[in-house]
């Protein structure tokens, strides 16, 4: 094989806009424009669709070759009067795409020229993101939207009352799936009390709509607006994501003199238990029984499958906090993470693998990999010969190819249905997983006993030889 | 222009720009024709891609070719392996490859980049040639696309072909022309090796699914050698020798009649339009071809063919059609072929088209389209999810075919839904396909969840008996109010299953 240097064979990351659509897509009555080409909205819709398998809308400013030539201010300006028009949003994330960010666009300017041309635009709050393609991935992109959206709404006072409302914040700085965001709702809600929290963004109803037998246009749910206005009230933040930067959360306590903690998102028993101890500890109280009862049934559960996962293989890959959630659920159950690669390069994640790998199992030979591709991962993945392979449906390929099982879990899961539903945040979470990955293994170990069975040279009739001998 | 088409204006609500995008068929106007075949509006929700979307879905299917992405990550990302094609042989287009620019090659141009990934390439892969394909900013920024390509060319001797397709150059269609256009640079540079007296080349065909291997053996039965078929699981090789052919058969109209239009002007080769979707459309390209041929023995075997074949599948498609007859269908497609031949398609089943919309037709098709629907069916270009939403209502639409970005606005709405687009898994086309495609109308519209749909939990007791049935009541009335707990616990499942039913 050839060293690459340059190419890219098939891609772990999806570039900033989509992220920035992510981050929108969970703030209440919201819709997001793409400025740039037609396609870059489209094929983003269509991958959010295929995962999330829900109708996904994002406008597009669809820049001509005219618009590239002399600017896309008309276009961006038509296309958020026309959004508004039929979508009548009440924020309008707007996000560049490589194209306008290298013709050079002054977003800024065009929107406040836009605001003063337009009598409907003064009740929508637009928000630019500039997520130029060629910078940074996804996972970028959702930071810096977040970031964007809470210093928009904690701006100038327009919101917000102003007055402490002893609070928390959480913060995400990854995506997760609508059913984490609804668990993690739930521990927020149990455990401090159901006003007493901020989340930020919240998709659990906006990508995970019931059907009522209507069309939205926008889908209901998302954070409220009033909350992230609130959010410069609040007693404390805490940021769900360790392995990158969260822009938001530095804010909030830069701004308004907020105190923080940034905790790892709560994948498997102890980061689970740290967030809840983190909870218990800021609101002075004892974490509830319903917790206590859970936490033991996962310890039980655990308990049932040690001697099934114990030292199997595991080669784990995705978005970088995904990823550390699920090497230490794997670490903690005695598995033997043989390999750990993050999609981006984020500043945190290879040091929280490395000290995580450290406290649980220091004898592990774990290679760790950022900002790979797929190729590299999996040229990674047949030297390290892992057992199994955890993380989103790209890893398919590699997968079949050596013949192992893919637990699915994290973004883009294309292949199978009910990513909206997979749940791996908390102790119900780990649950999940653990029960997935066992089930995996025995199912797996099951298959080669059949061909085993199968196999004509192993199988021994049953004859009179085999009887007497198995009388003597 | 005869009286097709008259644009009623205001079928549905949507933005007044988009209202020449849409008309009511009706016999009676005289009133002009349907706006398309222009850009999309900003804002407009299009449900277009783009000029790389049109260039990559008509090549990407050429199975031993690197398919090299010039741009930014996110292009070839979400691209990646996006077409469903099979392939008999190599699988290399199913990888993705990306120069994956990033903020210092937009600064300093990507050509030494590009040109250091395609010598990585070709070291690794050996493929028999390469497409590089232009995304936006590499327009913008103005990278030679052609000189890189053609240095390339010479200095590792196989054909590197660059696919002129910056996003913003136009639309969808450009991209098709600029498929076309890479094509053009293979074709005619290795003579075909002849077996037959008869040859063809199928165009606008991807294989999805294996469309193209339920096809190509009914041209061969008849005696025809069938040299390439573009772009479904063709090769860098057959492609090549693609002028060796007498007749090129034209499926996707939208993304191939250019390239059928230059190899007449080439080589002298004609082309006809045809369909293999449909028991009508299938007997009409084979007749057709053998009708080009004129060989007698030739029309003979096609009719054997036709009558063996539709006699074979009748049964299942009678007993399908029973089940879905007088249900109402809406087609949304990216090309205006696949749609007109979906006309007919539901009518061999029995179904009525009460909308059609296309993403990249044109003028002539859109009157094509008109002269097959009946009266009162909506015409619609480049639709977007709202008005598409409102005219599935408004026209009472049974199903919906159509892509996935229409998959779950369709759900939604409760309308059953079949995919024909790069996403299904089971053939569409040929005799078999035509069945599997009856087999999934039957299975989308006549499942039971569709009772299901918008229903809600009928609470077990009536609001007027709601504080009485509490608890406190309960804990009185003893054995008396479980016995009646007991009996609205039965009222609950059948009123649920009432209610779901109406």
């Amino acid at each position: 094989m050839t060293e690459r240097n340059y190419a890219t064979v098939n891609p772990c990351v999806m570039c900033q806009p989509i992220g920035s659509v992510m981050a929108f897509k969970g703030i209440e009555n919201s819709m997001v424009m793409l400025h740039g080409s037609q396609g870059c909205s489209t094929y983003m819709r269509l991958h959010l669709a295929h995962h999330f398998r829900e109708p996904v809308d994002i406008g597009s400013s669809s820049l001509s070759e005219k618009g590239a030539v002399y600017g896309g201010s008309e276009n961006l300006k038509k296309g958020l009067k026309n959004l508004i028009l039929r979508y009548n949003p009440k924020v309008i994330g707007v996000s560049t795409t490589c194209l306008a960010e290298t013709i050079g666009d002054d977003i800024g300017r065009i929107i406040a020229e836009f605001r003063e041309e337009e009598d409907i635009a003064y009740d929508v709050m637009i928000i630019p993101v500039p997520t130029p393609s060629y910078e940074d991935s996804h996972n970028s992109g959702y930071i810096k939207a977040v970031e964007a959206i809470v210093k928009e709404f904690t701006a100038g006072g327009i919101h917000g009352s102003g007055i402490f409302n002893n609070k928390l914040n959480v913060v995400l700085s990854e995506n997760v799936s609508p059913e984490d965001t609804r668990e993690l709702r739930r521990i927020f809600s149990d455990i401090i009390g159901p006003n007493s929290f901020i989340l930020l963004p919240d998709i659990s109803e906006t990508f995970d709509a019931p059907m009522t037998g209507e069309l939205q246009k926008i889908f209901s749910g998302g954070t409220p607006h009033s909350a992230i206005a609130d959010m410069k009230n609040s007693a404390a933040t805490i940021g769900l994501g360790i392995a990158n930067n969260n822009k938001a959360v530095r804010y909030l306590e830069r701004a308004f003199d907020i105190p923080s903690q940034d905790l790892p998102l709560p994948i498997g028993l102890e980061y689970t238990d740290s967030l809840l101890a983190a909870l218990s500890g800021t609101a002075g109280i004892d974490v509830p029984e319903t917790y206590q009862k859970e936490r033991g049934r996962l310890i039980d559960a655990m308990v049932d499958s040690h001697k099934y996962v114990y030292g199997i293989k595991v080669a784990i890959y995705g978005d970088p906090d995904n990823v550390l959630g699920m090497l230490s659920l794997a670490l903690e159950n005695g598995m033997h993470p043989v390999l750990v690669a993050a999609s981006g390069k984020s500043p945190g994640f290879a040091g929280h693998a490395m000290e995580r790998v450290r406290q649980v199992k220091p004898d592990c030979d774990v290679t760790i990999l950022e900002d790979v591709d797929f190729d590299t991962f999996n040229d990674a993945v047949k030297k390290a010969k892992p057992d199994m392979l955890i993380g989103n449906s790209n890893g398919k390929y590699v997968a079949k190819e050596m013949g192992i099982p893919l637990v699915r879990v994290g973004f883009p899961i294309h292949d199978r249905v009910g990513a909206q539903r997979i749940l791996s945040l908390g102790y119900l979470g780990a649950m999940n997983m653990l029960d997935r990955i066992t089930n995996t293994i025995l199912e797996a170990q099951e298959e080669k006993l059949a061909e085993k069975w199968s196999e004509p040279e192993s199988y021994v009739p049953f004859g009179e030889d085999t009887f007497h001998s198995a009388e003597a | 222009m005869p009286e097709i088409t008259g644009v009623v204006r205001n079928v549905i609500s949507t933005l007044d720009e988009r209202q020449p995008y849409i008309a009511l068929k009706q016999v009676k106007k005289e009133d002009t024709t349907l706006a398309c075949d222009n850009t999309s509006i900003a804002g407009s929700m299009s449900q277009r891609a783009c000029v790389y979307s049109g260039a990559r879905v008509a090549l990407n299917p050429v199975t031993d070719a690197v398919h090299l992405v010039h741009g930014p990550i996110g292009c070839a990302s979400y691209t990646w392996d996006i077409r469903g094609s099979l392939s008999s042989g190599k699988e290399t287009f199913r990888t993705s490859f990306s120069s994956n620019m990033k903020e210092l090659d937009v600064v300093f141009g990507g050509e030494k980049k590009l040109s250091k990934c395609i010598d990585e390439l070709i070291a690794l892969y050996r493929p028999p040639v390469v497409f590089v394909y232009s995304t936006c900013i590499v327009g913008i920024i103005g990278d030679d696309l052609q000189a890189v390509c053609r240095e390339a060319s010479l200095q590792h001797d196989i054909p590197i072909i660059p696919v002129q397709s910056e996003g913003f150059k136009g639309t969808k269609s450009d991209g098709y022309k600029a498929a076309c256009n890479a094509l053009m640079q293979l074709i005619g540079t290795r003579e075909p090796e002849i077996s037959s007296p008869y040859r063809i080349n199928i165009l606008g065909d991807y294989n999805v699914a294996g469309d193209v291997w339920l096809v190509k053996p009914l041209f061969e039965k008849m005696g025809i050698q069938v040299i390439t078929s573009m772009t479904g699981d063709a090769t860098a090789d057959s492609i090549s020798k693609a002028h060796g052919a007498q007749l090129n058969l034209v499926q996707c109209s939208g993304s191939m009649t250019y390239l059928a239009k230059w190899m007449m002007k080439e080589y002298d080769i004609p082309f006809r339009k045809v369909s293999y979707f449909g028991i009508e459309d299938i007997a009409t390209a084979l007749r057709e071809t053998a009708e080009f041929f004129g060989s007698r023995e030739m029309k003979r075997i096609a009719e054997e063919i036709i009558e063996s074949e539709t006699r074979r599948i009748m049964p299942e498609i009678r007993s399908i059609r029973s089940r879905v007859r007088g249900k109402t269908a809406a087609i949304y497609m990216g090309g205006a072929a696949k749609a007109l031949t979906l006309i007919k398609g539901f009518r061999e089943l029995g179904m009525e088209v009460v909308i059609i919309g296309t993403q990249t037709g044109k003028q002539e098709d859109y009157r094509q389209i008109s002269y097959q629907v009946k009266d009162g069916t909506v015409i619609v270009d480049d639709a977007n999810p709202l008005e598409l939403a409102e005219l599935l209502v408004r026209q009472k639409a049974d199903l919906m075919v159509a892509g996935v970005k229409e998959r779950f606005l369709a759900y939604k709405l409760g309308v059953a839904f079949c995919d024909f687009n790069h996403d299904r898994v089971i053939e569409f086309e040929g005799y078999d396909g035509f069945l599997n495609f009856a087999r999934e109308l039957d299975a989308s519209m006549n499942s039971p969840v569709w009772k299901f749909h918008g229903s809600r939990l009928k609470p077990a007791v009536d609001a007027a008996r709601k504080n009485e049935a509490g608890l406190k009541t309960r804990q009185g009335a003893g054995i008396e109010a479980t016995a009646r707990e007991a009996k609205n616990m039965h009222d609950l499942s059948t009123a649920t299953l009432q209610e779901s039913v109406a």
